[in-house]
């Protein structure tokens, strides 16, 4: 079973093509990887398959399903009650002095019982003395307004990398983006922020639950980051880690997201061999944990050493796919990384 | 990191506070500490609430006192008997929070893809659209004259007055309190942590699964409902709405320099900042003008020489120093302090 189907992908930036009809199944519980000159539309694949950028043609399906915010009977109705709300809120804000006149302060003797029962109907003679320039022309423009804006924000958030991340798609950066100046614990709980149910009241008052998640939370973090063997430096601010530890931080707070897919964007850049061999050992756990890993690596020790399949890009087109010996002998391979004899 | 157990400083500036009217009673004499203090309090209020959005979130904003100006115009519509409303203390602090907070939400929405400079010109024109509004809207908000006089709270049965000023302050203080308490849990909970994480790097957030338009609408509904908390309660301690002018860009920046002499994103540092400017503003420079009066040092013809008209100079001459010499602010929380004191940022090695 293929646990991501990419058919077709092709993304564009303007005039620029940087992936050009890319097809790629990843299966579940294999570690793929996907190799290329620089420049070659590996992490823009990447940021296609994560949400940051929206495929101009073809699509991605995880786990059978795209991810993108799915149009739902529920997007609709919220749609329609923004549009409503935008549309009584200008009803009410265009013309606000003659209505509050009409129904207030035309009601009032000061310091008498205001007489409620009342007001209804006095909103509704003050409308209905010019209907149209009093509610409907208000009423539609707030709702023409209202709904587009709602709709367009709503289209524009479609692929977003939230909706990746809580399928389960989890990501590690090319240039590390952790939080620098929160703490690496703080960094895997931030991972683990799309599990956990607590929501803000509770936090503000610190009710029960807040306490028991927080407990169950902080536990698995630590658990997490023993797991990168990172868990001595669990009080450290992010950026105080060394090169090595950032980047296994970073593979940290994505398991957190408890993924089923881990995208890794040149895990062992500018590590010397040794790192690279516990990289490549960390990797191999986290297979074991049921994780599909796809792969971005220059480095081809690491690539050679753990993939089942690899890709190869060139110039946004896949040009070559199979096992490593199967690449490895590629004539266009070997074209694309050296040149033509 | 050695784990040296101090009281935080925004706990112990709340004890300090309630401490101080006990030990005026104590000494014989004629005091007003206490009384100066009221604003303060409110101030502080202003400053936490701005302090979730341009501490906390990242998200800079230059209109909160338009916020506070709904809180206080709320507040006087629901209370003052010129309206048919006429609700009690609690019931109009409570209905004017919850204005605060859809007028947070509807600011939000449209703003919410908006970000750095361009939401601070936003804000800073919804500030002076709160203001004009509120200045035209004669029928209602009374126009430059405000609404007034509001009637004094009375809780649980107890009429305040404004000749004793005990139970303002600790009504004030118990809702700064009250705000701190909030406040810090938040900050140390997954919504303080998503805020933080949005300020630091909001693509990085949203991969992590962090919905950025969803938390920065909580922080623009939370802070603005605290500063209309804060107008609230500006208004029934004035009792006045205040006229519309009381609510302009000053305010704002005002409750900006605050958050930055303090310290962004700490809870202590708004209420240290809240005291060094607010106090030098009713306090300080008060007590010289009235030293000076006193020994006939100036008078009040030459207005050349009335500390109270160099405040702003001062407040400049203040902040340029700061951010030359202190740019994290008096009290910085550990991680601004951080980032701004790294000598350069992390090197990434190219691959």
């Amino acid at each position: 079973m293929n646990i991501l189907e990419i058919s077709d992908l092709t993304v564009r930036f303007g005039g620029l093509t940087a992936v050009n009809a890319v097809s790629l199944d990843i299966p579940d519980g294999e570690i793929v990887s996907v190799i290329g000159p620089n420049g070659a539309g590996k992490t823009t694949l990447f940021n296609a398959v994560t949400g940051i950028h929206e495929p101009t043609a073809g699509r991605i399906r995880f786990d059978g399903r795209e991810t993108r915010r799915p149009f739902r009977g529920t997007t609709v109705l919220t749609l329609a009650l923004i549009g409503l709300i935008a549309a009584l809120s200008l009803v009410l804000v265009a013309d606000i002095e003659p209505l509050w006149d009409a129904v207030i302060t035309t009601n009032y003797v000061y310091q008498q019982t205001f007489p409620w029962q009342k007001t209804p109907g006095a909103a509704v003679s003050y409308f209905a003395e010019e209907p149209g320039r009093r509610f409907v022309v208000p009423f539609l423009i707030g709702g023409i307004t209202g709904l587009a804006g709602a709709y367009a924000i709503w289209a524009r958030t479609r692929y977003a990398p939230e909706v990746a991340a809580r399928a389960g798609v989890a990501r590690t950066f090319q240039n590390i983006r952790l939080f620098n100046q929160m703490t690496v614990l703080d960094n895997v709980l931030l991972g683990m922020d799309s599990r956990l149910r607590t929501r803000f009241w509770h936090a503000a008052l610190r009710l029960p639950l807040y306490w028991r998640e927080r407990r169950e939370a902080e536990q698995r973090a630590v658990e997490i980051l023993r797991f990168v063997r990172l868990d001595q430096e669990a009080h450290q601010l992010a950026e105080n880690l060394s090169y090595g530890h950032q980047r296994r931080l970073e593979i940290a707070r994505a398991l957190a997201i408890q993924p089923r897919l881990l995208l890794l964007d040149e895990p062992a850049a500018g590590m010397n061999p040794a790192e690279a061999q516990e990289l490549m050992k960390l990797i191999h756990d986290i297979r074991q944990r049921g994780v599909t890993v796809l792969l971005i690596e220059h480095h081809m020790p690491v690539v050679m050493g753990i993939s089942d399949r690899i890709a190869v890009l060139d110039h946004g087109e896949k040009i070559a796919e199979g096992t490593p010996v199967e690449v490895r002998s590629n004539t266009r391979v070997i074209e694309a990384y050296l040149g033509k004899g | 990191m050695a784990a040296r157990r101090t009281i935080p400083f925004h706990w112990s500036f709340l004890i300090v506070a309630a401490l101080i009217p006990l030990i005026e009673l104590a000494i014989p004499g004629d005091h007003h500490i206490g009384d100066l203090l009221r604003p303060i309090f409110i101030m502080a209020m202003l400053g936490l609430g701005l302090n979730i959005l341009t501490g906390f979130t990242g998200l800079l904003n230059l209109g909160v006192a338009a916020f506070m100006a709904v809180g206080a115009y709320s507040y006087a519509i629901l209370t003052c008997d010129i309206y048919p409303f006429r609700l009690g203390f609690w019931s109009a602090t409570i209905i004017t929070v919850l204005v605060g907070l859809t007028v947070g939400l509807f600011l939000g929405l449209p703003t919410i893809r908006l970000r750095g400079d361009y939401l601070a010109i936003v804000t800073l024109g919804f500030g002076e659209i709160v203001e004009d509004v509120l200045k035209n809207l004669d029928s209602i908000t009374k126009g430059t004259q405000g609404i007034n006089p509001l009637p004094s709270p009375s809780l649980f049965g107890y009429q305040f007055r404004p000749e004793t000023y005990q139970p303002w302050y600790y009504l004030f203080l118990g809702f700064l309190a009250l705000l701190v308490l909030v406040n810090r849990n938040l900050h140390r909970s997954r919504v303080g942590r998503a805020w933080i994480s949005i300020r630091e790097d909001e693509l990085a957030s949203s991969c992590m699964g962090i919905n950025p338009m969803k938390m920065k609408l909580l922080a623009f509904a939370l802070g603005a409902a605290q500063c209309s908390l804060a107008g609230a309660l500006w208004a029934s301690y004035l009792g006045s709405s205040g006229e519309p002018g009381n609510y302009d860009f000053q305010v704002s920046i005002i409750a900006l320099c605050m958050v930055i002499v303090g310290g962004m994103g700490n809870i202590g540092g708004v209420l240290l900042g809240a005291l060094v400017i607010t106090g030098f503003n009713s306090i300080v420079l008060e007590t010289l003008t009235n030293f000076l009066k006193a020994h006939q040092i100036i008078n009040s013809s030459n207005a050349f020489t009335a500390p109270g008209n160099w405040k702003y100079m001062l407040y400049g001459l203040a902040l340029v120093l700061m951010m030359r010499f202190r740019p994290e602010g008096l009290l910085p929380s550990k991680q601004l302090k951080a980032e701004l004191h790294s000598p350069e940022p992390p090197t990434t090695p190219s691959s």
